[in-house]
């Protein structure tokens, strides 16, 4: 079993949470993709950590968005909603998590990590619009928003887990 | 009891997790109430701060249209000057009074299903929940709610916005709410079939509920539809503010308007 990466998990909150704050619904791709890349910081939180505390953990980071974005108990609600099937989600795709600590591209490889955190984004994002949304109405917009920004945030935090973790040294 | 609470203590996860679910589920529709004075919004001095520094730095960018919306403003005002010099409150009829306080835009969004704008100005400038806010254009918003410095404004592109609102060549109420379609069309609604409503024809605040100012622009008539079975028109407008530009914003301040209100309780 390895230790705690605690840089990565520092990289991760400063690159992923802090810097989404100030910009916040102010990029948009496409005119409809906004990116809520912040969640890459709580599915990427160290896969050792009881679950109770990543609710809550969840629970308040989504709660820190939505004070920036007027939506109190949106994103909180979607984070806390992700951070619950989480772990069940891991153990689905990733076969072998008997030495699983530091969730990235290289220790879940990267298909891996593509299997494990974009449908997981793709839920956090589809459960916020819906509800932003108050129902399905005009569905061809939601659904093309939801997948648009999914994409877009996966691939900012696929870039930024790149960038932060090193890269294994050969042997 | 012991059963039941090493139950519990067994589905803790579950637990913790239903329990945050419900509290999240009663902070969106508490905060779905009109007007609150509610902290977690983006009027609390943490988060207006961070978006003020960043509007800071983007307003560099936007200094260009800033510019030109204040000639503008100066055009218009020069004009309303010259006006009033002309027609000097000559029969008397007491008119209600008003002042506007200008804000600066911080944060403003336009894309989402329900947007928001904050401004810079809050309960020490004298803006409080419920007054309305407009532009040099016309109609913004109004004001949801307010801390000491900063104020969360819904945007005219919120559902939950209704504007009251006259056709102006016709006189006829009616009100204005937008259809979370774009972020330039709202939907004209309560237009009777027998008036005849015309593309082009201008829709501006009727003044009636002390938010708004009368005659200020809402937008312009752009599509008109009257089925045989409808009691009133499906109409589309286009507002007239451009919500993707928007550096300052005034917030309309009504002297009098605690006095209508209890007239109006009567």
């Amino acid at each position: 079993m390895n230790r705690v990466n605690i840089r990565e998990q520092v990289s991760n909150f400063i690159a992923l949470f802090v810097i989404q704050l100030p910009m916040l619904y102010r990029i948009t791709l496409l005119d409809r993709a906004f990116g809520f890349f912040y969640i890459g910081f709580l599915i990427l939180l160290p896969f050792r950590l009881s679950r109770s505390y990543l609710l809550v953990a969840g629970f308040f980071a989504g709660l820190i968005v939505d004070m920036f974005s007027n939506t109190p108990g949106i994103h909180a609600g979607a984070c806390v909603f992700v951070m619950y099937i989480r772990d069940l989600w891991l153990k689905i795709v990733v076969d072998d998590t008997e030495d699983l600590t530091n969730i990235n591209y290289i220790s879940i490889k990267k298909t891996g990590f593509i299997l494990y955190a974009f449908p997981l984004v793709l839920v956090h994002h589809l459960v916020i619009f819906l509800v932003e949304n108050g129902g399905l109405y005009l569905f061809v917009n939601l659904i093309t928003k939801t997948i648009l920004s999914a994409l877009f945030s996966f691939i900012i935090i696929f870039v930024l887990n790149y960038l932060i973790v090193p890269k294994p040294r050969r042997q | 009891m012991r059963k039941l609470l090493d139950f519990l203590y067994r589905r803790r996860t579950f637990a913790i997790f239903l329990g945050l679910e419900i509290v999240c589920v009663w902070l969106i529709v508490s905060f779905n109430q009109r007007q609150n004075a509610d902290f977690l919004n983006s009027s609390n001095a943490l988060s207006a701060r961070i978006s003020t520094s960043s509007q800071n730095v983007s307003d560099y960018f936007d200094l260009i249209e800033i510019n030109q919306q204040l000639m503008l403003e100066n055009e218009q005002l020069q004009a309303r000057l010259n006006a009033n010099i002309a027609y000097a409150d000559s029969l008397g009829i007491p008119s209600e009074t008003y002042r506007v306080q200008g804000a600066r835009v911080i944060n403003n969004t336009f894309r989402r299903s329900t947007n928001f704008l904050t401004i810079l100005g809050g309960r020490e400038q004298g803006i409080f929940p419920g007054m309305g806010v407009i532009s040099t254009a016309g109609v913004v918003g109004q004001v949801k709610s307010a801390s000491n410095r900063y104020a969360t404004v819904y945007s005219m592109l919120h559902p939950q916005m209704i504007v009251s609102s006259t056709v102006k060549r016709t006189n006829t109420n009616c009100s204005v709410q937008w259809d979370q379609e774009s972020y330039d069309v709202a939907s004209l609604k309560f237009v009777p079939r027998h008036i005849g409503l015309k593309e082009g024809d201008t829709i501006v605040t009727s003044g009636f509920n002390s938010v708004f100012p009368p005659n200020i622009n809402v937008g312009v008539v752009s599509e008109v539809n009257l089925e045989d079975h409808m009691t009133f028109y499906d109409a589309k407008i286009k507002l007239s503010v451009d919500f993707t530009s928007l550096p300052s914003v005034f917030v309309v301040v009504y002297e009098t308007k605690w006095e209508k209100d209890s007239v109006e309780a009567l």
